[in-house]
């Protein structure tokens, strides 16, 4: 997939960048209005990664400009304002999701994905990993043709790891794609560990592989043997 | 004490010592002038003796009056010397006497009188002459005159208590109006403190320097809070930064047991530090009103829908929940609520122990939420304070700022209140 993040802040472009290059992935950047503008003219994104603040003008007025063009590259605003009304207006304008700063480099991946999977599988709604079939309209999920049962949380965490498949996932980003950062009591990390636990135990008993791993203890990787 | 009061009270009291003062004055002056009337009367009296001696060379006859007595008594002559004494005055009432002839000396009334002493000389024999007359008129009439001027004083006093009372009621009002003003004032709100009217040019100046002083209390504060929105907003980038260089740095290859506690550590660390920086900047949203809308919220359910999300960390913490629910519908911020809810509960779930207790109870007029938890009170007036919490807690310090926030905002009421074992917040709407 290609992505494209406008992001002024260099520490913050950077790390973005590192987390979504890699095989397969195709990453460019911009860091000021100028820049972002000439680039989403010229080019087609599967996805665009937007900041609001910008130096040199506004993301919103990009984000106009691409609906205007009826541009069909999926943006997801990323910014500092956590205010409702902005999130109101950016998802009025168009754009597919709103992320407030900080957050966690895994769930913005799983945001991206969700978009270029909703963007590019038009119809299909099926996600296939090896022996895993998820059927994303009905949240089934099948393993080797079985159909496992899993819970509304068990099912949210199976989409979040395919989504960071070979990344480690720490347990505070796990915590708050589950919980919501609203809830600040997922410092408890035994719920997560429950979870983890039991989703993984479903997937074994259905035949799949263990691709669950822990993590030096601060988080999880969902790996291929 | 108040001002009227005292100024009354020091008022009154003056105005009695110069009443007292001005009284003894005029009492002593007034029987002064009686008094020497009297001695007048006796001097006439003394020189018609005299002539009456000089003329017929014996002793006038002596009739019993009312109003004065003669007595001629013989005496070594040169031992009378001249003066006026005060005596006493017998007075014998004609028709008592008349009656009660046989026993006059007990029938004597005694009255006070003023008598003069004098001497003449009627040939060879020297006599002292008493005159004698009654000063009981005199005194009837200062008795009179006192009574008047004290009833005078009296009227004056009555009148000036309640003059003042009205007069000074009436021209503290500005005062009054002012310090109610100044009660109201909240730095948070918009209302500005009116300019009162009055003519008084000290309460003018009053009400100048406290309209001023609070414009600049509001300015100061609105600047405060700019800070406060500004600075927790800057912080987010490098928060965000940071939290993305922790993502990326634990995918580098593996970590020893110590590093990935130190990585741990610091993630602690950025996720409390992220939320409470969202804490501060919805604080001050809040605080703004910037968050206020008039949506239709089912309460009973939006608390039923927590309680599922919650149920989790019920288990967990094996806390028993038990919620007694009934309709109440508002028409408010979701939003607002929503926090406030989740607020209110995490705290209860937080500060419980395992195999500890919650119960919720909704009415029409209240939201209860009781949890128990530590055996002792909380401090009533600290527990809204912003950053108070207790030592063992994880949270941010600021929830129940915010919920308290949130509440005045929605003009609810937010009360604290241990009963053992149960620590309560109730929410009146």
């Amino acid at each position: 997939m290609k992505i494209l993040i406008i992001e002024d802040e260099k520490g913050l472009r950077e790390s973005i960048e590192e987390y979504f290059t890699e095989a397969g992935n195709i990453c460019e950047t911009a860091s000021n209005y100028q820049e972002a503008m000439s680039k989403v003219s010229l080019y087609s994104y599967d996805c665009i990664l937007l900041d609001i603040t910008l130096p040199g003008g506004n993301g919103i007025d990009i984000l106009k400009y691409l609906k205007k063009n009826n541009n069909t590259d999926g943006v997801l605003i990323i910014s500092a304002k956590n205010s409702l009304d902005d999130r109101l207006e950016g998802l009025d304008l168009g754009a597919d999701d709103y992320l407030v700063k900080p957050f966690h480099l895994s769930e913005l991946r799983a945001r991206v994905t969700a978009i270029i999977r909703r963007k590019t599988f038009n119809g299909s709604n099926l996600l296939i990993f090896n022996e895993i079939n998820i059927d994303l309209l009905a949240k089934a999920v099948k393993v080797n043709d079985q159909f496992i049962k899993l819970t509304r949380k068990e099912y949210a965490l199976l989409l979040y790891f395919l989504a960071n498949k070979g990344k480690v996932v720490s347990k505070n980003a796990i915590a708050e794609h589950l919980w919501g950062d609203g809830m600040d009591l997922a410092n408890n990390f035994d719920f997560i560990y429950s979870h983890i636990k039991n989703l993984r135990k479903k997937l074994i008993e259905a035949g799949s592989n263990d691709y669950i791993q822990a993590a030096y203890g601060m988080g999880y990787k969902f790996t291929s043997p | 004490m108040k001002l009227l009061t005292r100024y009354n009270r020091v008022n009154l009291f003056t105005t009695v010592i110069v009443m007292l003062v001005t009284g003894i004055i005029y009492y002593q002056a007034i029987s002064l002038i009686l008094i020497s009337q009297l001695e007048k009367d006796l001097v006439v009296e003394e020189n018609e003796i005299f002539e009456y001696v000089s003329l017929n060379h014996h002793l006038p006859q002596v009739f019993k009056s009312n109003d004065q007595q003669i007595t001629f008594t013989e005496a070594e002559p040169g031992s009378v010397k001249r003066g006026f004494i005060n005596t006493i005055y017998h007075n014998y009432d004609n028709q008592k006497y008349a009656k009660r002839h046989h026993h006059r000396d007990d029938e004597e009334e005694f009255e006070s009188g003023r008598g003069l002493i004098t001497s003449v000389t009627v040939g060879s024999k020297y006599y002292k002459i008493l005159i004698v007359v009654s000063t009981v008129e005199a005194e009837d009439l200062i008795k009179i005159i006192f009574g008047i001027t004290a009833g005078v004083i009296l009227l004056l006093f009555v009148t000036l208590f309640i003059t003042n009372r009205l007069l000074l009621n009436r021209l503290w009002q500005p005062f009054y109006d002012l310090l109610r003003q100044l009660r109201f004032f909240n730095v948070t709100d918009n209302k500005d403190i009116p300019l009162e009217k009055t003519n008084i040019d000290e309460f003018e100046e009053l009400n100048q320097a406290i309209i001023g002083m609070s414009t600049r209390v509001k300015s100061d504060y609105k600047e405060l809070k700019s800070f406060t929105e500004n600075a927790s907003h800057e912080l987010l980038t490098p928060i965000a930064v940071i939290n993305s260089k922790l993502d990326t740095l634990i995918q580098t290859d593996s970590f020893s047991l110590q590093q990935s506690k130190l990585l741990s550590d610091l993630y602690s660390a950025v996720s409390k530090l992220t939320r409470l920086n969202q804490s501060l900047l919805l604080l001050v949203k809040i605080e703004n009103r910037l968050l206020e809308s008039n949506d239709h919220i089912d309460l009973k359910s939006h608390i039923e829908e927590l309680l599922i999300q919650f149920e989790e960390i019920f288990l967990d913490k094996e806390i028993k929940v038990s919620s007694d629910l009934s309709e109440k519908e508002l028409f408010t911020s979701t939003y607002l609520v929503d926090i406030l809810l989740n607020n209110l509960l995490s705290n209860a779930i937080r500060h419980n122990y395992p195999g500890g207790e919650i119960n919720i109870k909704l009415t029409s007029t209240s939201l209860v939420i009781q949890n128990t938890g530590a055996l002792d009170e909380l401090k009533q007036d600290q527990i809204f304070i912003r950053f108070h919490k207790s030592t063992e807690s994880e949270g941010s310090g600021l929830g129940l700022t915010i919920s308290r926030q949130i509440c005045e905002n929605l003009k609810f009421t937010l009360n604290y209140s241990y009963d053992r074992p149960y620590h309560t917040f109730t929410v009146g709407f």
